[in-house]
Formats: structure tokens, sequence, C-alpha cells
């Protein structure tokens, strides 16, 4: 800390000896927003925006303003702290006793080296701290040598199916209206722009825009929630059924407007590719390539021939004696037979006429053929775009849900185009004009499909991983799209699960970082019992003493919070933070604005030392070494690269990642007086559909192959029943959750989740500043049902009532009889209703939404392991209320 | 849209405005009755000796009620400026005069127990800052533009009535304890009341019917006629406050041709009534609500 | 002398309470207090419902119905249009709260902690925040939102303007017709919170849709 921090000094009053500004990144939700902190003697006074940054260009959130308050939080662990109840479980005391931190690290040195196999080791973070476990995480698991690792809920409730999805379709982690150009956008169960954290106060700010300057949204979700509030329409929906609207509207698209951009489907889709009676690509038998039909020349060619003068989306031909038909051809034909209006509305209860109407004004908003010319390069506007996030993915269709809603874009080529639906981040960049770096550019596999170049997960979206006999705990590994797999972890058949695929080794440490699985996985009680509890040792970083230490930790490290620590790189891989439009790339770090006050220490720190105290810093470094040009896009230069054999500090390594992706002038030191690097962003980076010579699938031929070997697997180890292989198809399809097929009439509510723009998952209900917020707003502590509904129930404003699954489990809370939802749905904000002893100001308030999911084989997708965040309930009365 | 009621001022400003009525109520009665002959002196005496005491008393919770009671001299700074200011000089008069009578006629000094005129002077003089008492904590509410429920020129008129109503039945309670028979004077006082009682019921009648007009004094006589005032309407006001004591007082005086019991029974019932109304009063303080284009907003934390 | 005025543009509001916080956090407004309140409010029926935010300043009225009740002077305007509460001459009567359409007015009780089961010592920021409040402001008194005047003397924006994501909050000089506020009010048609109470509010909102 000193005066190479400062930025300006304003001295305002003569007894204050240091007054300066730092410029750093907000830590409060995954958008880390380049923030300025005023120091005030040794104390942060003020956050503010940084006007500096494109991640939030000046703006902050309620949620970042509160950080203040998190970081003195009298209520946060500052002090290593030891379980002494042996006795663990959702609830239970675990009599905390304050150890020194040499005893804590003697602990935890003994437990590692003691263990049975270091493959039993298991990581579990927060997706909150989303740069924090870029580096410790997977160096560490690298040089212990274990590969099981989980983000909470993260993955289950938005990243299995989305992720995995947008990485197909767009090389990146979700998607985002073009906001500067867009006219026309449908939501599917998503608030971008509207507080959820994708680059959150730059979306947030050019969707106002697009709203002052009469953009087009219409809302598909089961309430009026703000992004519906602030849109034109709100059309009520049923949870879980978003695909098979989306199917309805392909079809009146397809086959009653008969609109689609042919160019973009021919050339950057795999809507031409021939495809046999048998599903499979039609291939050139020299090549193996697919094949298209070139009506110009009458005859197949492959899809890469430059030959090719025109392509046939429509038709049948004949090719080496086999009916082939382009894939266009059957995915119109398939929605017209499979996916009439009538029956979307059915399944939605959104009518055909809507369904049709908003299908209409989508498809003509498009502007098919209408181009602009930006940096003098003329390229697609397509002003319209279709969305979705958490609310339409967490599903046991999530995979197709997504599939469903993105075909809507593909169709129009309203792809990564001005405009249209951008794959945020965004993803392609070819890095700071002196290094070159991070360079990432999706290429196409040998079938012409795009292939994203790096991305965060262990295995890329596209080519499917092949199905393995699986190493990880989580049998995550067997699946193909799998990222994390809960339905067995979080049964008692868990043990089972690992004897029938032959796992050799037990689960024994769980090392969590923030993460708050017990709230945030699903029913607490089942994540506990079931999954947590089978550690024999589980540590803890962590800033509060939530629901997960209390449960299962034995040893609870304070964490330094993000304005006490120092993150190199903060804003890429650009999953969060960069806005999509024409703007600037930045590189932002994080740097401490005050020391770890009270005993607190930075993960990552702690992590190196632990590295270092089990003899496996060698192994970490090189795991640096190589993880970098994965994650950061570009080799590392020798010169910066770690030595394995050497010794370095946390800060050590974060000045040469910052000069090896930067330059050598670019360093820790430089960057602290900045916080970031920025550097304009170019016409072919943000809209680099067309320039950049990859296909993407509108026929997912690859799906059948995957499927046909994952039931070969799962047969093998006599588990067939372990997946639904109709999942497996190539042309989209909409699967009920058990949800639409309840039988009992007594169930007769679909209980759903949303987040409030102010909070953060589970992370900040123990704000003082964002509680009183909630106290006073209506919708965020109280269940959310249909006026006419809760009156028909009898109910009124503030009685107590107990929602109940078909399993049994219930929640308790209060309701608020509203006009804005769907009369057939109880909504409930984020994820409250805490219990913990050390988060006294959240406790009891809002409601535990997650008890009430239940994630066993029937509640989770087939194609992508996510879960079902939806379930059907009753409600009746808190007797004696 | 939910609209709350203000919760600043709360039941010590219903004591002060209760009290200064009775006081300003009891000492009228009393500056009356020293007109009316030597009959009425007990009576009269009771009135003036009550008005003082009750109103300082009233004053008492005004400034504990304050955010910061020592500052409360600050009020005199800008006199006449607002309705605050001119109530507090108004009723600093009051308690002047109010003072200076009981001092000199009753206690310490005797001086003006001979000298009618004087003390019928001071009276006059202190009766009409008493009924600037009376009718000034009305106005005080009524002030407030946005909250319909107080805005009203029917909220002084039934400050008035009350003020009246429960002074007379204070120098009642009183004078009956003392041992005041139920003839002559009392019964005069028991006649006026219950004329008092049948004005007070066509008051609050008219009042609780004319706020029906903006949404938010709806939702106002809504909280007070079915919400969660009406507890301490009906049973308060409309109960102990003006049936119990006109029932009681008509049923003295006509059946049982002049109880002592019935009228203390029914002095104290009309007194706790009183102070059952200014917390009614200010319990429905209503604000309206802010509108933009179809959407109504409640105001925050008032 | 420029009059201070803002401009709320409903239709760019999404109901963050940004503002909110962020008024919080510059005026170190202790416990319970908000000088810029959201009030969220839901109108219609199913399925044509819509929710709306309010967010609400002090509306620096012309004719401010809070310093027509205040009986000790303690409410003034300054140069700027600026409704100031004096914590030297206020008593805490809160006839100002009662008078106010817009709820502007809060008053303070003792200071308060976040924390208050906490052990030891308030923690440094609390104890900033504290000594901030007491320079500038007491306890018992009303208080209220004063556009951020320091900063604002400082050339920096209000707080709540600065913080804003949806840049639905401007600021400025209503007395210049070429100001961007001024500007606003006569284009996108802005209004003034229930004129019916006749205050002149400084500030103006643009309709919601
Ligand atoms: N403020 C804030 N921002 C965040 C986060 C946070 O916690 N707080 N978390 C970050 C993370 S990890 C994520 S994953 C993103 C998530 O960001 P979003 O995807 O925007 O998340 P939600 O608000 O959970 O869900 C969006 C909407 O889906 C609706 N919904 C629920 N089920 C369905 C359905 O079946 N169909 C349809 N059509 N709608 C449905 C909900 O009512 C809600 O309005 O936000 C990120 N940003
Ligand atoms: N009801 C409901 N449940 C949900 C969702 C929902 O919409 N509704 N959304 C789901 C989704 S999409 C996701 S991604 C998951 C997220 O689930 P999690 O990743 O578990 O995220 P949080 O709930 O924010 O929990 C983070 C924990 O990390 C701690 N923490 C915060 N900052 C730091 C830090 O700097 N250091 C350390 N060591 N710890 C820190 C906090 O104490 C907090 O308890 O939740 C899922 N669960
Ligand atoms: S959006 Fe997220 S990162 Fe940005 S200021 Fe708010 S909490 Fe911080
Ligand atoms: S809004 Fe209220 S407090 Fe502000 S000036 Fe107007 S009347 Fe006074
Ligand atoms: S509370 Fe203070 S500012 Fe308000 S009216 Fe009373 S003296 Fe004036
Ligand atoms: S102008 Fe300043 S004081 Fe007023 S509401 Fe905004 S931030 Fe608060
Ligand atoms: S910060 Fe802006 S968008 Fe958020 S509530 Fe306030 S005015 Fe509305
Ligand atoms: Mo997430």
């Amino acid at each position: 800390m000193g005066d190479e921090m400062a930025t300006t000094t304003t001295v305002q009053e003569p007894n204050v000896k240091e007054d300066v500004w730092i410029n750093t990144s907000c830590g409060g939700c995954y958008a880390q927003c380049g923030i300025r902190a005023h120091r005030v003697d040794g104390v942060i006074v003020e956050l503010e925006g940084n006007p500096e940054t494109p991640a939030g260009s000046g703006r902050i959130c309620a949620k970042g303003t509160a950080q203040l308050m998190t970081l003195y939080d009298r209520y946060r662990v500052n002090y290593p702290v030891k379980r002494t109840n042996p006795e663990k479980g959702v609830g239970v005391d675990p009599k905390w006793e304050r150890i020194s931190w040499e005893e804590a690290y003697e602990t935890i040195f003994e437990k590692f080296r003691n263990m049975k196999d270091p493959r039993g080791t298991y990581f579990q973070a927060t997706t909150v701290q989303t740069s924090e476990i870029r580096f410790a995480v997977p160096a560490f698991m690298k040089a212990w040598g274990f590969k099981n690792y989980w983000v909470s809920g993260g993955g289950l409730w938005c990243g299995n199916g989305a992720h995995f999805m947008n990485g197909i379709m767009h090389a990146a982690w979700s998607i985002i209206p073009d906001w500067n150009y867009n006219k026309y956008t449908l939501y599917f169960g998503c608030s971008k722009g509207h507080g959820a954290g994708h680059a959150a106060l730059q979306s947030a700010q050019w969707a106002a825009d697009a709203r002052a300057r009469g953009m087009k949204a219409v809302v598909f979700d089961p309430f009026l929630s703000t992004q519906a509030s602030k849109a034109h329409e709100w059309v009520p929906i049923r949870v879980g059924t978003d695909g098979a609207v989306a199917l309805g509207m392909i079809n009146v698209i397809l086959n009653e407007l008969g609109i689609w951009d042919a160019p973009y489907l021919k050339l950057k889709t795999n809507a031409p590719y021939l495809i046999r009676p048998d599903q499979h690509y039609k291939r050139d038998p020299e090549t193996n390539k697919p094949l298209i039909w070139d009506p110009k020349a009458g005859r197949a060619k492959t899809f890469d021939d430059p030959t090719i003068e025109d392509y046939a989306l429509e038709g049948t031909f004949e090719v080496d004696g086999t009916t082939c038909t382009p894939a266009f051809q059957l995915l119109k034909e398939h929605v017209k037979e499979n996916y009439p209006l009538e029956k979307a509305e059915k399944i939605s209860s959104v009518p055909a006429a809507t369904i049709r109407r908003i299908a209409t004004e989508f498809a003509e908003a498009a502007e098919i053929g209408r181009t602009i010319t930006i940096d003098g390069k003329e390229i697609p506007l397509r002003p319209a775009a279709a969305i979705f996030f958490r609310g339409s993915q967490g599903h046991v269709n999530s995979g197709w849900n997504c599939l469903e809603i993105d075909l809507l874009n593909h169709i129009v080529g309203a792809a990564d185009v001005p405009g249209g639906s951008m794959g945020h981040g965004p993803p392609v960049s070819f890095g700071h004009p002196d290094t070159g770096k991070p360079e990432t550019v999706p290429y196409a596999c040998p079938d012409g499909l795009m292939t994203v170049k790096g991305w965060v997960y262990d295995h890329k979206p596209y080519p499917l991983r092949e199905p393995a006999p699986p190493q990880r705990l989580d049998l995550q590994d067997l699946y193909p799209c799998s990222v994390y797999n809960a339905f067995t972890i979080c049964t008692p058949e868990w043990e089972k699960y690992r004897k029938d695929f032959n796992i050799d080794y037990e689960p024994e440490i769980m090392i969590n970082f923030g993460s708050n699985s017990v709230m945030t996985m699903a029913n607490a009680e089942g994540v506990t019992e079931n999954f947590l509890k089978q550690f024999d040792f589980v540590l803890s970083f962590n800033i509060y003493q939530n629901e997960f230490t209390e449960a299962v930790a034995d040893i609870v490290l304070p964490d330094a919070s993000f304005l006490e620590r120092y993150t190199p790189c903060v804003t890429f891989p650009s999953t969060f933070c960069h806005p999509t439009g024409m703007d600037h790339w930045v590189w932002q770090i994080r740097q401490p604005v005050v020391e770890p006050l009270h005993e607190r220490r930075d993960f990552n720190e702690v992590m190196l030392e632990i590295a270092k105290g089990l003899g496996v810093q060698d192994k970490y470094f090189q795991a640096i070494n190589d993880l970098i040009p994965v994650r950061y896009g570009g080799e590392m230069d020798e010169e910066y690269k770690l030595d394995p054999s050497g010794d370095y500090s946390w800060q050590d390594i974060s000045d040469r990642v910052l000069k090896d992706r930067l330059g050598p002038d670019k360093g820790l030191e430089a960057l602290k007086k900045t916080g970031l690097e920025k550097w304009p962003t170019k016409v072919e980076e943000m809209y680099w559909r067309w320039f950049t010579p990859v296909r993407v699938p509108i026929y997912f031929e690859f799906f059948l192959e995957s499927g046909k070997k994952l039931q070969k697997l799962l047969s093998s180890f006599g588990r067939e029943d372990m997946a639904d292989y109709r999942f497996y198809t190539p042309l989209a399809e909409w699967f009920p959750c058990p949800s639409h097929e309840e039988e009992d009439p007594t169930f007769d509510l679909w209980a759903f989740s949303w987040r409030p723009s102010f909070h953060t998952q589970s992370s900040t209900q123990n704000n003082p500043w964002l509680d009183e917020v909630s106290v006073n707003d209506p919708f965020v502590y109280l269940m959310q049902i249909n006026a006419t509904t809760g009156k028909s129930k009898g109910l009124k404003d503030n009685d107590m009532v107990w929602v109940e699954n078909p399993d049994g489990n219930k929640i308790k809370g209060p309701v608020k009889l509203v006009e804005g939802m769907h009369p057939e749905h109880i909504g409930i904000a984020g994820c409250h209703g805490h219990w913990a002893r050390g988060t006294p100001i959240s406790k009891g308030k809002g409601q535990f939404f997650d008890d009430l999911i239940n994630p066993d084989l029937a509640h989770t997708d087939s194609l992508t392991q996510g879960s079902d965040a939806c379930a059907k309930v009753k409600i009746y009365k808190v007797a004696g209320r | 849209m939910q609209l709350k009621a203000q919760t600043k001022w709360g039941w010590m400003i219903a004591a002060y405005l209760f009290l200064a009525g009775l006081g300003a109520g009891a000492y009228v009665t009393g500056v009356i009755a020293d007109f009316a002959g030597a009959e009425w002196a007990s009576v009269s005496k009771i009135g003036v000796a009550l008005g003082f005491p009750c109103v300082l008393l009233g004053t008492a919770f005004l400034i504990a009620d304050l955010g910061t009671p020592a500052n409360f001299w600050r009020a005199y700074r800008k006199p006449g400026t607002s309705w605050v200011a001119r109530g507090t000089i108004i009723i600093s008069v009051f308690m002047v005069v109010g003072f200076i009578h009981i001092g000199l006629w009753l206690w310490p000094f005797g001086v003006l127990e001979d000298a009618a005129g004087a003390r019928q002077f001071i009276g006059v003089v202190g009766a009409i800052f008493a009924f600037g008492t009376m009718m000034y904590t009305g106005i005080l509410l009524g002030a407030n533009r946005p909250i319909a429920f107080w805005s009203t020129a029917l909220v002084p008129v039934l400050f008035l009535v009350s003020a009246l109503s429960t002074g007379i039945m204070a120098v009642m309670l009183i004078a009956t304890i003392d041992g005041a028979a139920h003839s002559g004077p009392i019964s005069t006082l028991v006649r006026i009341d219950v004329v008092l009682l049948v004005l007070e019921i066509v008051v609050v009648a008219m009042y609780l019917q004319a706020t029906h007009r903006v949404p938010e004094s709806r939702a106002a006589a809504r909280l007070v006629l079915a919400g969660s005032v009406a507890p301490l309407f009906w049973l308060g006001v409309a109960l102990l406050g003006l049936a119990v004591p006109l029932a009681l007082e008509l049923l003295g005086y006509y059946v049982l041709d002049g109880s002592s019991a019935t009228t203390v029974i029914a002095s104290i019932s009309g007194i706790i009534g009183g102070l059952c109304l200014r917390q009614v009063v200010l319990s429905g303080g209503i604000q309206a609500p802010l509108r933009a284009g179809r959407f109504e907003f409640a105001i925050p934390n008032t | 002398m420029p009059r201070y005025g803002f401009v709320i543009d409903l239709k760019r509001c999404y109901g963050c309470y940004s503002c909110q916080v962020s008024c919080k956090a510059a005026n170190f407004t202790p416990r319970g207090i908000d000088w810029a309140q959201c009030v969220p409010a839901e109108t219609g029926s199913f399925p044509t419902a819509l929710r709306q935010m309010l967010p609400l300043v002090c509306q620096q009225c012309k004719e401010p119905a809070c310093k027509e009740v205040c009986p000790t002077g303690a409410t003034t305007q300054d140069e700027n249009g600026i409704v100031l509460v004096d914590k030297n001459l206020c008593m805490g009567c809160k006839a100002c709260i009662m008078a106010c359409p817009y709820g502007a007015r809060q008053t303070v009780g003792d200071w308060q902690t976040y924390f208050p089961d906490a052990e030891g010592e308030l923690d440094p920021y609390e104890a900033y925040a504290k000594k901030q409040w007491e320079k500038k402001n007491g306890y018992g008194m009303a208080t209220k939102c004063d556009y951020c005047k320091d900063r604002v003397a400082e050339g920096r924006k209000p707080a709540c303007v600065e913080s804003c994501p949806a840049k639905a909050r401007t600021f400025g000089d209503l007395e210049d017709p070429e100001s961007e506020v001024s500007m606003l009010i006569r284009r996108e048609y802005g209004f003034q919170l229930n004129p019916e109470f006749g205050t002149d509010p400084a500030c103006f909102y643009l309709p919601p849709r």
C-alpha cells in the first residue's frame, strides 16, 4: 500500500493525512465492473464506477456500493476457526473455536498428507468470484492430481444448458442483444440489461438507450419481472415451456411466413447439409466431408467445395442412390408436423394467436437483406434477437430449450451481426495491439462446424466429449455435454453409483471457496446428507459462516474480500464483463485497496502456501504455465513462464501474467496505478460472424452418435437407465419436466425462482444496506402469487403459507397477492431464507426456494445434466395463522 | 398499492392534542361558570384549576415528542410564520394567563377571590386563548395538505366539540368526586354535554363521510372503520367516547334523576374516548399517493 | 444563479435501487435513513398489469410546503433553490415531514450500528460514517436530500446521478433553457409529481412509457 496507488489526491481537511482514489474491480457479482475506491486515512469511505472502463462505464449498482458494508461487516469471519462439534448437518451449531493460522496450516497439511488417494479431493468454488478461481483452483487440481471440481448451483442452474449451447452456436458463454442496433428482442427467462451479470451496468445503460429509442422487447416470463416491467409486452408463460413456444414460432416463420435468411443459412450453418434417411450426414466417400446439393450444378458437392454456385435448402435429392434431404428442409417439415401452434399453446398457455403475432413481428423486424457499413465494412444488419438464460434453461429440457430459442436467431441470420443476438464477450479477440494476446478466434472442425479456441470448462462445447468411463466422483465424464452432474451426488445412491462405475477412490477432502452449496444447488438436506457429509475433511475459505460452513466445514479460513486482494486477470476470459457493441477491450486488475483486515488472508496466497507446504509447488507453477495459453489466448513468452523450480509469490505471478499478456511495461506496478489497460475493439471482433469462416448447426447430427456412444457405455456398466436417449436427436424437440406431468390435481401451482437486481445469489442478503432495501420492497421477501388465484384459496397479503412439492419438501413464507403473475405460478425471489448463525442480518428473511428442488435423475436433463429448477407445488395456510 | 398511515406523530402527540383540548375546554367551562352565579363557584374553580396543569402536561408530551426536547424554545424564533409557531404563542399565552388565574385566585394567592371583575377579565382573555388552543390543534393537522384525512375544516370543529365535551366531563368528574350533588350546575353540565355529544356524533359522521373523495382519504376511512384502527375507533371513540357517556348521561338525567355514579362513569368513559379520538385521527393520517401515468405510488416512510 | 433541478426518466429506470444505496453511501445517512427512496408500484390487472419504480429525491420545491410549516426557521432555501435544514435551528417537531407531499424528509433518532450483535468496537468505516454524519447533520432533526450540495460545489455530480446504471437521472440548471434538464423537460414531456399541492418541484419526471 503506498503512494503509487494514488490516482488523484484531493486533500479535503487539514488533519487528513491520506486521501486517495484507487482503481480496481468490483467483485459484488460476476460482472466485475471497474470501480474506484476512495481511501481516507486507511479507510475506504466510498466506491464509485470508473468511467475509464467499458466494464461498467462509470456506473455502480446497489450491490457494488454496498460492498463497503461487506468489507467492514463485523459479522465476517476474521480468524481461522475449527469445528469442535463433531456432528455435521443442516442447522447444526459447529461450536467454532478460534485457532491460529499455524494450527490451521498444520491440520490442513496433515489431512492432505494422510489422504488415501489424492484423487479423492474435491474443489468447490463460488461463481461470484469468477476471476479468483481461475488460477488457484485449476493449478492446485493439477498439482495435487485430482479432477473433481464444482461450482455450486452454477452449471446446474445456469450453465450446463445455456453455456454449453451458446458455446456451440456463438462460441460464447451467453448471448445478449446488440442493443445499439436492435429493434426487437424476445426475452425467454432472463434479465439481461436489467440486472443479470452480463456486463450488467453497460448493458443496463444500452438497454435503456434502446428503450428510449423505441426498441421493442417482448418478455416471456411467468411473472412481471423487472425486464417484463420495462418491456413493450409481457407474455405470461408456464415455466419450462419456452422451447415449445420457440418451436411454434419457428414453424410460423418457416411454414406460414416463409421467411428465412437464405444466404446466412447456406453459408453460416449446416442447413444445406444433406441428410440421409438414417438421419446422418451424407458424406463424400473420399474426404468424408458432409455434402450439400448445388442446384445450379445439379449435383452434390462437399460443403466447402470452392466451385459451389448455390446451396439447396429445400427439396430431396438422390445422391449415389440415397435419398437425401437438406437439413433445413427436415427442420421445416419437423416443426410443421410436430409443433403446430395449438400444441405450443396447450403446453405453454400462450395463446396461439399471440405466438403467431410475435413470430411474425420478430421475423419482420429482422429486416432480412439489409446491411450496414461499420468502419468501412459492409455487413448484414439484423435488428432482432431472441435471448434466454437461467429461467428458460433451468429445466429438464435445458439444452434443447436453449437451442430452440437460439434457432430463431439463426433462421433469420441475426447472430453476431449488428442488431442481432451476440455471443457475449465477444468470443473473437485479436488481442492487445502490442502483444496480440489474449487472442481467440473460433475455427472450423472438419465438418465445417465452429469450435471454440479457449474455453473455461475442462472440455469444449463442441466437438462433444467422448463419453468415457468416469474419473470424476460425480460421474460427469460419462456424459458428452455435462459440466456438473448433481443427480449422482445428491442421492443416497451416490456410493452405489461409484461402485457401479468402478470408481476406485473415495471422496475424502473438500476444499470450498465461498460457494454456499447447501443453499445454491438444491434441497439442503439432500445436498448435505448425501453429498457434503461424505467428505472426511472439509476446508472452507469464506467471508461468512454461512449455511455451508455451519453444516459441514471442519476448518474455515478467513478469506480476504475483493477489496483486499490481487487478481491479475479480471475481465478475461471475457465471459461476463465486456459489453457487446463497438467500444473497447479492457484488461482490469483487482488490487487491495486496504490490507486484509484482522487475520484475513487472500485465498490465492493461501492456496499457494498450501501447494508449497505439500511440496507440489513445482507442479503448481507448471500448471499455471499450461493454463494461461488456454484461458487467456496465446502462448506465454519464455521470459515470463514460471520456472517450476523457482519460488514465486502471488504478486510475482500476477506481475508475470500481466507482462506476458500486455507487454513488459504493463506489469503489476504499472497496472496498480491505472487499474486497467484498454484498446479499441475492431468490427471483425465484435461482429465476427461473417468474418470468421465457421458454420453452426441447425441440425444436430452429432447428438445421434453421442447418444449411441453414451448408451453403449452406460449399458456396459449395466446402468442403461441413467439417461433418456430420446434427447440425443438431431432435430429440436421439447420434452416435458416432471412438473408438467404431475397428475395429482392438488399440486396446482408451479414454483420458480427469480433474481432481484440488487442481490447476488445467496451472497448479499447479510449486507445490511441491501437488506434494508429488500425489507422495504414489496416483492422480494414475500412470495408472489396471482391475486385471483390467491383469493380463490382464501389468501390475503402477508398470510403465511406452506409451499409443498410432491416429495413432501416444503418451505414456509408470507404471500403477496399481485396482478403481475401467471395464475398457475408462485414466484420466489433469489436464494434467501438463510438460517446460518454467522449471518444474523439475513436470517429468516425471504424464502429458501431450493428446498423444493430435487436433482434426481427424473429432474435432470439427459443431454446436459442440468437440473430442473421448477416444481409443482400445493400451497396451504400455516396452521394457527 | 398499499397506502400506509404516518407513524411519526404517535401517542404523545395524541396525548398532547387531547390534554390541550381537555384543559382548554375545562378552563372555558370554568370561566363561563364564573359568570353564572355563586352556585357555580366550585365548578368554576375546578374548571380554571384544570386548565393550566392539563395544558402544561400536554405540552410536556409535545416537548417530549420533539426530536430534541431541549431545543423546544426554538419554536419561538419565528412567531406567526407557521401554525406550530402560532400555536406555540397561543398556548403559551393561555398557559401564562391560566397560571396567573390560578395563582392569583386559587393558590397561593387569593387576591382575585373578591375581585370578580378582574377575575372575569382574566378569564375572558384566557378563554379566548383557550378557544385558540382548542381550534389550533385541529388547524395544525389541517395544514398538511397531502393528508386529506386531516386537511378538512371539520377537524378543528371536531376537536373543538370534543375539547369542550371532555373539558366539561373533566369538571363534572372532579366536582362529583369532590362531593358535589347531582343537581344544579352538574345537571346543567350534563345537559350541555348531551348536546355536545350529539353534536360530536354528527360531526364524526360528517367527517368520516366527507373524506371519501380521494384514494388516500378513502384508505383512511377504511383503516379507521374496518382496518387496524377500527378497534380503537369503534371501542374507544364510538363506544367509550360517545355511546356510553351519552347513554349514561341520558340515563342519569332522565331515568335515575341525577346519579353521581352515572356521571362519574360517563365522564371517565368520555375522557378516554377523547384521547382515543385524537389517536384515531392521527392514525388515519395517510398521505396522498404520488402519481405518474397510470401508476400510484405510496409515500414511503411516513 | 442556477436553479438546480432533476429529471428522472421513468422509462429508463428499471428499479435497481442503485440511487438509493449510493445516496446512503455518499451522505453517510444512518441506519434506516434514505434520502433517495425508490417506491415500486403495480397497476392494472393480469395479464396487462404493469410495474414501475418511482425514484424519489427531495423535489427542492420553489414553494416548499416543508418551509411553510417550519416553526423555527430551520428550513431555508439557498440561492440555487435547494431547501436546507439547519441542524442548529431545527427542534425536530416533524411538522415538515407531515407537510411534505413527497415523503422527502425523515428524522434520525440515535445513531445505530448496522451490526448490533457484533462484539467489539465500531468498524473503521462505520466510525468514519458516524463522524461525517455528525459534521453536517444531527439527531432528532429533520434531514433530507440536499442535491449533494457539497459534491456539486466540488464539481461532481450528485451520487445518485453518477451511479444510476440506466442513466435515468439528469441533474442541471432549470433556469438555463439550453441545459440538458431543460431540454429533456421540454422535449420529452417532463412533468412534476402531484402539482395539485402547489409546491412547484424542481424535480421533473419523464413518462414511464
Ligand atoms: N443481480 C444479479 N445479477 C446476477 C446474478 C445475481 O445473483 N444477481 N447472478 C449471475 C448468475 S450466476 C447468473 S446464472 C445470471 C442469471 O441471470 P438471469 O438468467 O437473468 O436469472 P434469473 O433472474 O434467475 O432468471 C430470469 C427470469 O427467468 C424467469 N423464469 C423462471 N423460470 C422460467 C421459465 O421456465 N421460463 C421463462 N420464460 N422464464 C422463467 C424468472 O422469473 C426470471 O425473471 O445472473 C448473473 N447476474
Ligand atoms: N433459489 C435459487 N437458487 C439458485 C439460483 C436461483 O436463481 N435461485 N441460481 C443458481 C445459480 S445460476 C448459481 S450460479 C448458483 C450460485 O451459487 P454459489 O456459487 O454458491 O453463489 P452464492 O450463493 O453467491 O454463494 C457464494 C458464497 O461465497 C461467499 N463469498 C462471497 N465473496 C467471497 C469471497 O470473496 N471469498 C470467499 N472465500 N467467499 C466469498 C459468500 O459467503 C457466499 O456464501 O446459485 C444457484 N442457486
Ligand atoms: S454489477 Fe456486479 S460487478 Fe458491477 S458494480 Fe454491481 S455488483 Fe459490482
Ligand atoms: S419535496 Fe418536501 S422536503 Fe423537499 S422541498 Fe418539497 S416540500 Fe420540502
Ligand atoms: S422538524 Fe425541524 S425543520 Fe421540520 S418543521 Fe420542525 S423545526 Fe422545522
Ligand atoms: S442528490 Fe444527493 S442527496 Fe439527493 S438523493 Fe441524490 S445522492 Fe442523495
Ligand atoms: S439507479 Fe436509476 S435505474 Fe436504478 S432505481 Fe435509481 S433511477 Fe432507477
Ligand atoms: Mo449462474
